[in-house]
């Protein structure tokens, strides 16, 4: 294989004393804003319609299982003594999962000076916000009596005479879910201003660079204001760091500060967290390979992005499956027969079937990205994302189900059925996800344009120079 | 075009570069020409920028400081507020003021106002949102926000000139310099626009109005239940029938040999009422009968029916009641027997046993016609030399006529007590003033003067109030 880049798409072969382009062919400025608005300025393609016309039913169907849901009460669904946090708990800290990639893409590696970021940040960032909004969707019906739901804030209630319990972890998740949300909403959208600006500027239609112009808040370009927001971009992104570590962290605690066998491990925060950012990666990849084909990005969104991302997965997956084995050793180190029994039980148990598919997919399957020819070919990398998505539903499910229908009273122990309406909401919660993240791929700027563009500059400076 | 420029008010001159470097170079040029109210216009933002403009650094990292503390110090007070002081919870012993428990809100809340801190203070010092903004007039000033850089004096600035700004301007390799005026384009909201607006914002206050409004005032209607919540129970009251025992009883009698905490009681002449050994030689049957009853299913079989005193009088006559109350009377077990008296008696027979209860005050009203009135404690037929204390007890047990049995209802010993009561009542309407301790009689006879007199004036105030 030659140095010089192949197809001229190809930027995934080290140099050595050289920075690996990030953004492909004689690209231009003028090229960024073109490839990047041309998205939203086209008619929706076919494919983008069936697309959203399947997502918006499932998201309807979603909203009339909710509706069924809060009319009949809880009992719709599979939960059961003494499984009483059954799918919607899964589907809950399976979607939080997912949303967590977004944020570490866009502060983390910001925080690193990874600047194969510019690219991919922008959707991992919606990502993580339509991840945010699904999983919210699942504690706040399942608090059974949703209308009732806002007596989770620490309000002064005269129904009540009383607030809330602080020392449960259950508040704190309510914090740490919504101030997550918050943040990631004013990070996402902050990164938009500029570009949103320039979508305003390229508006024909009246009314559209109505919407535009009030979204992009005035914005000029103003180097004055350039320096502010950087400055708030790096503070945004250091405050965001430490609060994404901490969402899982505090979601782990929901399970590891109660007592139950298999739940009660110190190993659950740092082990919850890697399992999101494995997670949210195998869906940011998920989205990105497809989107970046169909809507023509392949110049900003390179193979190199693709691979980089590969890389975080297979660490991750790793990581993930230290954990398991570490939890094993735990149990047989610890000698508490309770606990032993729990893990056995996991692997070896009446659930066998969803801790098998749970480590194949996630332990095993990563495994592929050790080779290059599976980080670099997209088919590949989607086929196996997608077991990584299935994988970390299914840990979810391991960890809330087989803990929970074995707890420490033989007499209540039973196996977990879900119905027809668990289904439903699962599937619907894609739908919501869908649903959204297409209307952004058609109305927002998919890429962080004013970013690229000095990704583009320092590479122009750097050519210069050499 | 130009006549026209020169009647607005000139804000300033701009110019277009089309590289990050000729950029640079101008800025530079312009900064060391001794301007300071410029500005450059980019894509994105151009690193060393400030430097080349001589920009200072702003001061927002504080604000976000400023945010952070005032988010810790809501989260630690809110807490320490709301679980510590106001409303104690006690969870596990541990001390109501926790640290260690507040910690993830408080990190959370941090992060929460640090990053509003960051995010609102951002865009207050740039002075956004600014929705007019004359430099938007510009005709090429679209492309700022694409691919091209403009360099910006403002005619605020001191050493401002015009002539001499766009000859510097120009000297610095710019293709296109340009005097920025007035916006004079509309900057009113279009009509419709405002009215839905205000529209919808009026609306939206109805449903909040007509809540308000529910809330301060009475209605005579029951309130809504869109979520019944718990408040309708399917389970059946307890005197409602049910179509699923064979009996069509929703309140189900104890299930056959349950003794309830404390009832546990060998002896079957304090259960009965009944000299169980003199019955045994008089009429077998029945004793062993009784004996099975008691003994071994706990729960009395004989019925009202079976000794009720019309249809089998013979029975009752022959069976050798108990002659005296079982247990030890004293004045706290009369007084117990008072208080069931009152409860479960009184209803009917009245406070004071002569059968003017409620429930038959209320029968007579309505003249219902299968009521029987209640018997009066009174009458000699009632009094312990023809009606023997045991076989009150079990009639208060078992039941008479229109009265149930209370057995299931009263305890064993409390049955006993109302006996006795009932033996007081019956004294205090008969009892001659030689019962009386002789120590008393002088207080009791001052008593009944006083209310005698009482009485005597309160018939002669009706008398005169009748007269008048």
């Amino acid at each position: 294989m030659s140095l010089a880049i192949p197809n001229g798409l190809n930027n995934t072969v080290e140099r050595p004393g050289e920075r690996a382009p990030l953004v492909l062919g004689d690209t231009t400025y003028h090229d960024i804003t073109e490839a990047v608005c041309q998205v939203a300025e086209r008619p929706p393609g076919r494919a983008w319609m069936i697309g959203f016309l399947v997502a918006f039913a499932l998201l309807n169907w979603l909203g009339i299982c909710i509706a069924y849901l809060i009319y009949m009460g809880v009992g719709v669904w599979g939960n059961q003594a003494p499984v009483f946090w059954g799918w919607p708990i899964v589907n809950f800290v399976f979607w939080v999962g997912i949303g967590h990639a977004g944020t570490l893409i866009s502060a983390i590696l910001f925080l690193f000076r990874q600047e194969w970021r510019t690219s991919i940040n922008r959707a991992a960032e919606a990502m993580t916000i339509f991840a945010v909004a699904c999983a919210g969707t699942f504690p706040g019906i399942h608090v059974g009596r949703a209308w009732l739901a806002f007596w989770l804030a620490p309000y002064p209630s005269l129904n009540l005479w009383m607030w809330p319990q602080f020392r449960s972890p259950l508040l704190w998740d309510v914090f740490a879910v919504s101030t997550y949300g918050t943040v990631s909403l004013l990070f996402w959208y902050m990164g938009m201003v500029p570009d949103l600006a320039t979508f305003r500027d390229r508006s024909k239609n009246k009314w559209r660079r109505m919407a535009y112009g009030l979204l992009a808040l005035g914005w000029t370009g103003s180097s004055r204001h350039w320096m502010r927001y950087e400055k708030a971009y790096a503070l945004l992104a250091a405050f965001a760091a430490p609060l994404v570590l901490s969402v899982h962290t505090i979601v782990s605690f929901d399970f590891a500060v109660s007592q139950v066998p298999g739940w009660h491990t110190t190993i659950f925060p740092p082990y919850f967290v890697a399992g999101a950012i494995f997670s949210g990666f195998a869906m940011v990849l998920t989205l990105m390979v497809p989107a970046r084909s169909m809507l023509g990005l392949e110049k900003l969104i390179t193979i190199r992005h693709l691979e980089n991302m590969c890389k975080i997965i297979l660490a991750t997956g790793s990581i993930v499956g230290l954990a398991y084995g570490t939890e094993f050793f735990i149990a047989w180190y610890g000698q508490v027969p309770e606990e032993q029994f729990a893990f056995l039980n996991r692997a070896l148990g009446p659930y066998w079937w969803a801790y098998l598919t749970m480590v194949s997919c996630n332990v095993l399957s990563p495994q592929l990205f050790w080779f290059k020819k599976c980080r670099t070919t997209p088919w590949i990398i989607v086929v196996i994302c997608i077991f990584v998505n299935i994988g970390m539903w299914f840990e979810r499910f391991v960890i809330v189900v087989t803990s929970l229908s074995r707890d420490y009273l033989p007499s209540a122990w039973s196996y977990f059925h879900p119905t027809w309406v668990d289904w439903s909401m699962l599937i619907g919660s894609f739908g919501l996800f869908f649903t959204l993240f297409l209307l952004f791929c058609k109305l927002m700027p998919v890429i962080n344009m004013a970013e690229t563009k000095s990704t583009l500059a320092k590479q122009l400076h750097m050519s210069h120079h050499e | 075009m130009s006549d026209d420029k020169n009647e607005k008010k000139v804000h300033g001159i701009v110019a277009e570069y089309t590289s990050v470097d000729s950029l640079l170079v101008a800025c530079r040029r312009i900064r060391d020409a001794g301007y300071t109210k410029t500005d450059a216009f980019t894509p994105f933002a151009v690193h060393g920028i400030d430097e080349a403009l001589g920009i200072k650094p702003t001061f927002l990292p504080w604000i976000a400081l400023g945010g952070g503390v005032a988010g810790l110090v809501t989260a630690l007070l809110m807490q320490i507020w709301m679980n510590g002081i106001n409303y104690p919870y006690i969870i596990s012993g541990k001390p109501y003021i926790s640290l260690p428990a507040f910690m993830p809100v408080a990190f959370e809340l941090t992060i929460l106002f640090a990053s509003f801190g960051a995010f609102f203070g951002m865009w207050a010092l740039n002075g956004l949102p600014r929705f007019s903004n004359p430099i938007f007039t510009d005709p090429r000033f679209d492309r700022a926000t694409d691919d091209r850089f403009f360099l910006y004096i403002d005619a605020k600035d001191k050493s401002f000139d015009q002539a001499g700004a766009e000859k510097l301007l120009g000297e610095t390799g710019t293709e296109y310099i340009n005097t920025v005026v007035d916006d004079d384009s509309s900057t009113t909201v279009p009509k419709f626009l405002l009215t839905t607006l205000i529209a919808v914002i009026a609306i939206s206050f109805i449903p909040a109005l007509v809540v308000a409004r529910m809330r301060v005032t009475t209605s005579s209607k029951p309130r809504f239940h869109i979520f019944p919540d718990m408040d309708f129970s399917p389970a059946r009251d307890a005197q409602q029938t049910t179509s699923l025992f064979a009996d069509s009883r929703a309140m189900r009698p104890d299930v056959p040999g349950t003794v309830a905490r404390g009832e546990m009681e060998e002896n079957l002449d304090f259960l009965t009422g009944i000299q169980m050994e003199l019955l045994s030689s008089v009429d077998a049957d029945r004793a062993e009968r009784l004996v099975r009853t008691y003994a071994q299913e706990g729960e009395p079989s004989e019925k009202a029916s079976d000794q009720g005193a019309e249809p089998a009088k013979s029975v009752m006559d022959t069976t050798p009641w108990l002659e005296q109350n079982p247990i030890k009377i004293t004045e706290a077990f009369v007084q117990q027997g008072q208080l069931q008296f009152n409860i479960y008696c009184s209803t009917c027979h009245g406070m004071d046993g002569r059968g003017n209860g409620l429930v038959n005050n209320r029968a007579q009203q309505i003249m219902a016609s299968s009521w029987i009135p209640p018997a009066s404690m009174h009458q000699q037929s009632l009094y312990a030399e023809q009606y023997p204390d045991g076989k009150l007890f079990s009639t208060i047990s078992n039941g008479i006529r229109k009265m149930p049995g209370y057995a299931g209802q009263i305890k064993t010993r409390d049955r006993w007590a109302i006996v006795a009561y009932v033996r007081a009542l019956q004294q205090s309407q008969n009892a001659s003033l030689d019962l009386v301790p002789e120590n008393q009689r002088a207080e009791i006879k001052a008593e009944q003067a006083r209310v005698e007199k009482k009485l005597a004036e309160q018939a002669e105030a009706e008398r005169k109030k009748e007269a008048e």
